[in-house]
C-alpha cells in the first residue's frame, strides 16, 4: 500500500494507509501522511476525521478538536467523527457536548460500545455528584483508616474508580498515567475525577463504611502509592491512552482482592502506549470503504446457487423469464429482466394459486403442485416450491413438459435455500 | 368428438361443460367425483384468472398430488377434464384442443 501511495501521491488511499498506521500505533507517521495527503486533497473529509483521531490519540486534544469541529458540518452523520468529538469534549471538560456527540454516534450506530460506555459514565456522573462526595468519604475511611485527612481528599475518587466500575476510555488513560513518572503528573481538573456512586455498589467496601479497619487490615493496604498514582492518572490526558486494549486493565482492577494495588502492577501498561483502539479500527475501516474509489463487490447471497439452473432454463428460446415469490404474493427473486410489472404478476399469481388451493379443498384434494395458465400471448407456469412459488413465463408455443423438467432442479435448490 | 370420447382415454376420470356461473351443462364422470363440484370449481378458476390477469379467453391446467384438472373457456362455456396424475396428459391436451 505504501508503494501504491508513492506511485500516486494524489490517491485517496493515503487515508486508508494512515488508518493502518494508526492501528499499528505509528501515530506520527499517520499524521505525517495525512497532512501530506490533505495538501493534495484538501476536501477529503474522511482523511480529516482520521487526522483528528490521530491527534487525539497523540494527546493533542486542542488540535484534534479544531480539526474535527472543522469537518462537522459536512460529516455530521459520521459515527467516528461524533465519537471522537465526544472524546475530545470529554477530555476538555465539556461533558454536555461530549454527551451530545456520544448520543449522535449511537444514533448512527446503536452498537457502538465505546460511545455507549462513555455515555453511561457521563450520565451517571451528573446527577450523583453530591452523593459521590459522601460515598468517597466512606470509602476513604474504610480503606485508608488512619490516613491524614489531607491525603484522603486527594485519594478518594480514585480509590472508588479503581475497583468499582468497568474500565473505560478514561480509565485506560489513567492507567497510562500511572505508568508515567510522577514528574509528568498534573493537578486534577475537570469532572472526570469524580466517579459515579452507582458504580461503586458492586464493591462491598463501599457499602460498609462503618467498619473499615476490620475488613481491610493495614498490612493489605498500600495507601500512599495507590493514592498518588490513581489521583494523578485521573487528572490529565495522556497521549495514546485511548488506544489501550482493555485486557491489561482487567488485570489491574481485580474484583476479589482489595482495591488498593501496588504501583508495580500498573506499570506493564507502559508498553501499550501507542497500541490501537480495539473497536475503532474496524469501524474506521468500515467507514473508509464506501468513500474509497474501490469497486464494491456485492456480497454473495443464498440465491446465487440458483443462478446456474435458472440460466439454463432461461436459455430455452421460448422462455421469457422467471421469478420466485412468496405465497402471499411478495417478490423474492426476479429473473425476468426488462419487465416492470413483475411485482403485480407476483401478487396475482399468488392470489390465483391460493384461491385454487381453497377450491380443491372442496374436492378433498390437497396440495396444488403446479398450474399452467395459458393466455393469448404467453403461458404462465406456476410451481409450488415449499413456502414459495416459482413462476416461469413463456411464449405460447413453449412446451410445458420441458419447462417442468428444467424447473425441477430449480425447485430443489429453492427448497434447499428456503426450506 | 364428444365428451364421451375423452372419458375413454386411460386414466381420465371425467369431463364436462359448465357455464360461467358454474352451472352444469353436460358431464360424463367415470369415477367417484362430483361433476357439479368439478364444474363449479372449473368455472371459478377460469373466472379468477380472467379477473386477475385480464385475459379474454384462457386455459388453466392444475396439478395436485393425485389428479390433474384441465379447464378451458370455449364459446359454449367452460370445458373441464379431470384425470389421474399419471395419465397421458399430452394426449388429453391434444384431444381437448380438437374438441374445443
Amino acid at each position: 500500500m505504501a508503494d501504491e501511495l508513492t506511485a500516486d501521491s494524489g490517491a485517496l488511499i493515503f487515508a486508508t494507509l494512515a488508518d493502518v498506521y494508526l492501528s499499528s500505533g505509528m501515530i506520527d507517521e499517520a499524521i505525517s501522511i495525512l497532512k501530506d495527503g490533505l495538501v493534495r486533497n484538501p476536501t477529503y473529509t474522511l482523511a480529516k476525521i482520521i487526522l483528528g483521531r490521530a491527534y487525539f490519540i497523540k494527546g493533542n486534544i486542542e488540535e484534534s478538536l479544531k480539526i474535527l469541529e472543522g469537518v462537522y458540518e459536512e460529516a455530521q452523520d459520521s459515527e467516528n467523527l461524533n465519537l471522537y468529538l465526544g472524546h475530545c469534549y470529554n477530555k476538555s471538560g465539556e461533558p454536555d457536548k461530549a454527551q451530545k456527540h456520544y448520543e449522535e454516534a449511537l444514533k448512527i450506530n446503536p452498537e457502538n460500545r465505546e460511545a455507549k460506555r462513555e455515555l453511561e459514565i457521563l450520565r451517571s456522573r451528573v446527577p450523583t455528584i453530591p452523593r459521590e462526595e459522601k460515598a468517597e468519604e466512606k470509602v476513604v475511611e474504610k480503606r485508608i483508616g488512619e490516613e491524614p485527612k489531607k491525603k484522603k481528599e486527594e485519594l478518594l475518587p480514585h480509590a472508588v474508580i479503581v475497583g468499582e466500575r468497568k474500565p473505560t476510555f478514561s480509565d485506560i488513560e489513567s492507567k497510562l498515567k500511572a505508568a508515567k513518572p510522577p514528574s509528568e503528573v498534573k493537578p486534577p481538573e475537570g469532572p472526570e475525577t469524580k466517579p459515579p456512586v452507582e458504580e461503586a455498589e458492586p464493591r462491598e467496601e463501599v457499602t460498609l463504611p462503618e467498619a473499615p479497619e476490620v475488613r481491610f487490615p493495614e498490612e493489605e493496604v498500600k495507601p500512599h502509592e495507590e493514592i498518588e498514582i490513581t489521583h494523578e492518572e485521573e487528572v490529565t490526558p495522556h497521549k495514546g491512552s485511548q488506544a489501550m486494549p482493555s485486557e491489561p486493565i482487567e488485570e489491574v482492577i481485580p474484583t476479589t482482592e482489595p482495591d488498593v494495588r501496588p504501583v508495580e502492577e500498573v506499570t506493564p501498561l507502559e508498553g501499550v502506549e501507542h497500541g490501537p483502539i480495539d473497536v475503532t479500527p474496524t469501524q474506521e475501516a468500515a467507514e473508509i470503504l464506501p468513500e474509497e474509489p474501490v469497486e464494491i463487490v456485492a456480497p454473495a447471497t443464498p440465491f446465487d446457487a440458483l443462478d446456474e439452473p435458472v440460466k439454463r432454463l432461461l436459455n430455452i428460446n421460448t422462455v421469457k423469464g422467471a421469478f420466485i415469490a412468496s405465497k402471499d404474493g411478495l417478490l423474492i427473486q426476479n429473473y425476468y429482466k426488462g419487465r416492470d410489472d413483475i411485482e403485480e404478476i407476483c401478487a396475482l399469481v399468488a392470489e390465483i394459486y391460493n384461491d385454487v388451493t381453497d377450491s380443491f379443498k372442496m374436492l378433498k384434494e390437497e396440495g396444488l403442485e403446479r398450474c399452467i395458465i395459458e393466455k393469448y400471448n404467453e403461458t404462465i407456469c406456476v410451481i409450488n416450491a415449499g413456502d414459495t412459488l416459482f413462476t416461469v413465463i413463456t411464449q405460447q408455443e413453449a412446451k410445458p413438459g420441458i419447462i417442468f423438467v428444467y424447473a425441477r432442479k430449480i425447485i430443489e435448490e429453492i427448497q434447499g435455500i428456503l426450506g | 368428438m364428444k365428451i364421451e370420447d375423452l372419458t375413454k382415454i386411460h386414466k381420465v376420470l371425467g369431463a364436462g361443460l359448465v357455464d360461467h356461473d358454474g352451472a352444469l351443462i353436460e358431464s360424463r364422470i367415470t369415477f367417484d367425483y362430483d361433476a357439479e363440484k368439478l364444474g363449479a370449481m372449473a368455472a371459478r378458476v377460469i373466472d379468477r384468472c380472467k379477473e386477475s390477469l385480464g385475459i379474454e379467453r384462457t386455459s388453466v391446467i392444475l396439478y395436485t398430488q393425485n389428479i390433474v384438472l384441465f379447464t378451458r373457456e370455449t364459446d359454449k362455456g367452460i370445458f373441464f377434464v379431470v384425470c389421474q396424475k399419471d395419465a397421458n396428459l399430452g394426449l388429453v391436451k391434444v384431444k381437448i384442443d380438437k374438441l374445443t
